[in-house]
């Protein structure tokens, strides 16, 4: 269980570089079309839907994996300790994170976001996952001493 | 080159092209697909030559030939193609250019590489090369020497294309767009086009779309009736202007090319519609002068507007990058060059028994234009 959710969690913070990166490459070929300066840059990158794609995926298996590590985290948390939560910073944090990426996941499935805002928020989103699934450890009093 | 018993072997080149002459007169010596076997056993025969080949395209007609011996060679090519072009040979040379070696192999290596072309770095020329090679040598035109040449020649134009950025880019209007297009959408395959008005930039952008896959084509014009005739032409369908709404929420692409006095396609109208079709990228081709999508529309999220400065400009862009790719072009092509004419004297030396020449022969004769 344990084992699943540090797996997870692990796994979903990958998720969310790949979606970051491919955020960034989007951002970078939509400005180069916006700004009508076609430079190397252009010719190298894929196109603007297939990078979109990607991110989108990216988002989705992050959001899905997270969902499940998360879920772990709780039902380890319950066997061990016989509670649901131990108001470890680390906790809220990443169910912040969970809302966040939800909201942007729900969003753009639903079409209301596209393109350059999801893009902006897939780079704030891991930014904001760094801090929660590796950073919170360091910088809080947490059970989770090394993750 | 010589040999030992002074029996010269040379590459011979001679021809017109778009810089040394008019069209009227490339279009009289202009060789058709079906004059081609005959051609090359009459040249051989007329000319002297041991080996021939023609290359005939729109922008050139060249004699490509090997002879034993120069003398009288080059002025029998200018009479054959007077014959052939029915033309006046004293009027016709001074528009012809000759070379040999080794100035006949460079020419050939710059020609395939696009290097010669009216667009600099076009790739069509590679393909017509091949083709002339291919049927010279299907009639048993052609020897080891001119074989080696050719195929040579297109591996040169081959590594210059890839090596260098002299094929990079669009150089027309109607390319660039289809390349824009492509960088928002990925494959066009499936994509809907929408063209508003009728100039002759507007059908072609739209006959590449076409190319590119593109199958569902709606055709918008002030009189119906000509966006009728259109349609017709292109396999399209034709919509009455007052649908602009309701086509702006199906089309990915849309390329207006009228000359309205005022603005078609208005940002408000633009902004509605990118709400309604939940923000799916929308790509606006602008090529009307005045422009006929309001300029403020370029700023929206998920809407990319080129009006036909932004297209030019990309064009002349391509120019550039290709100018500034040709001294790396050039010096690859030397290269090549070098090793052919090295394989060759190894071949002389081997064959004839004779004492390899002076790999820079730079002879060259005929008055008037140089192509190259």
């Amino acid at each position: 269980m344990l084992l699943l959710h540090t797996g997870c969690s692990l796994m979903s913070e990958i998720a969310f570089l790949v979606a970051f990166i491919f955020g960034i490459l989007f951002l970078l070929q939509e400005r180069q079309l916006k700004r009508k300066t076609l430079g190397r840059l252009f010719h190298r990158l894929p196109p603007l839907n297939a990078l979109e794609q990607i991110n989108f995926a990216a988002i989705s298996f992050g959001f899905a994996l997270l969902s499940i590590g998360l879920a772990c985290g709780f039902i380890g948390e319950h066997v061990l300790l016989g509670r649901w939560w131990t108001g470890d910073p680390k906790e809220y944090l990443t169910v912040g994170l969970w809302m966040l990426y939800f909201g942007v996941w729900w969003l753009r499935r639903r079409a209301t976001l596209r393109g350059r805002r999801v893009a902006l928020l897939s780079v704030a989103g891991f930014s904001f996952a760094l801090v929660t699934l590796l950073g919170a450890s360091w910088l809080l009093p947490s059970w989770h001493r090394y993750f | 080159m010589a040999t030992a018993e002074g029996v010269d072997r040379h590459i011979l080149v001679v021809g017109l092209n778009h810089r040394s002459a008019p069209i009227e007169l490339r279009e009289r010596l202009a060789v058709q697909q079906a004059q081609l076997p005959e051609l090359l056993a009459r040249v051989r025969e007329e000319a002297g030559l041991q080996e021939a080949a023609v290359l005939s395209t729109c922008n050139r007609v060249e004699i490509y030939g090997r002879v034993q011996a120069l003398d009288g060679a080059v002025d029998r090519l200018h009479r054959f193609l007077g014959g052939h072009g029915g033309i006046e040979p004293t009027s016709l040379s001074s528009r012809l250019y000759s070379y040999t070696e080794p100035e006949s192999v460079r020419h050939l290596f710059a020609v395939a590489s696009g290097l010669d072309s009216m667009v600099l770095g076009e790739a069509e020329i590679l393909q017509q090369v091949k083709q002339a090679y291919e049927q010279a040598k299907a009639c048993g035109a052609t020897g080891k020497v001119l074989n080696a040449l050719f195929q040579r020649a297109l591996n040169a134009a081959k590594a210059v294309r890839t090596h260098t950025g002299i094929g990079r880019g669009s150089t027309s209007v109607g390319s660039v767009a289809v390349e824009l297009a492509q960088k928002i959408f990925g494959g066009l395959n499936g994509r809907v086009v929408l063209l508003i008005g009728a100039g002759t930039m507007g059908e072609a952008t739209l006959q590449r779309l076409a190319d590119r896959g593109v199958r569902d084509v709606r055709i918008m014009n002030r009189s119906f009736e000509r966006a009728a005739r259109l349609a017709a032409d292109h396999r399209a369908s034709a919509v009455p202007i007052e649908q602009m709404p309701a086509q702006l929420l199906e089309a990915d692409i849309v390329i207006t090319s009228t000359a309205a006095p005022a603005y078609l396609v208005g940002r408000a109208a633009v902004v509605a519609a990118m709400h309604t079709r939940h923000q799916r990228p929308l790509c606006l081709i602008d090529l009307g002068v005045p422009r006929n999508v309001e300029p403020a529309t370029a700023g929206l999220d998920n809407a990319y507007v080129f009006d036909i400065d932004d297209l030019e400009g990309l064009v002349q862009h391509s120019h550039q990058e290709r100018q500034r790719a040709l001294s790396a072009s050039q010096a690859i092509i030397d290269q090549k060059v070098d090793r052919f004419l090295a394989w060759w004297q190894d071949e002389a030396r081997m064959a004839g028994g004779g004492l390899p020449g002076a790999p820079r022969d730079a002879r060259h004769f005929g008055s008037g234009a140089r192509g190259a």
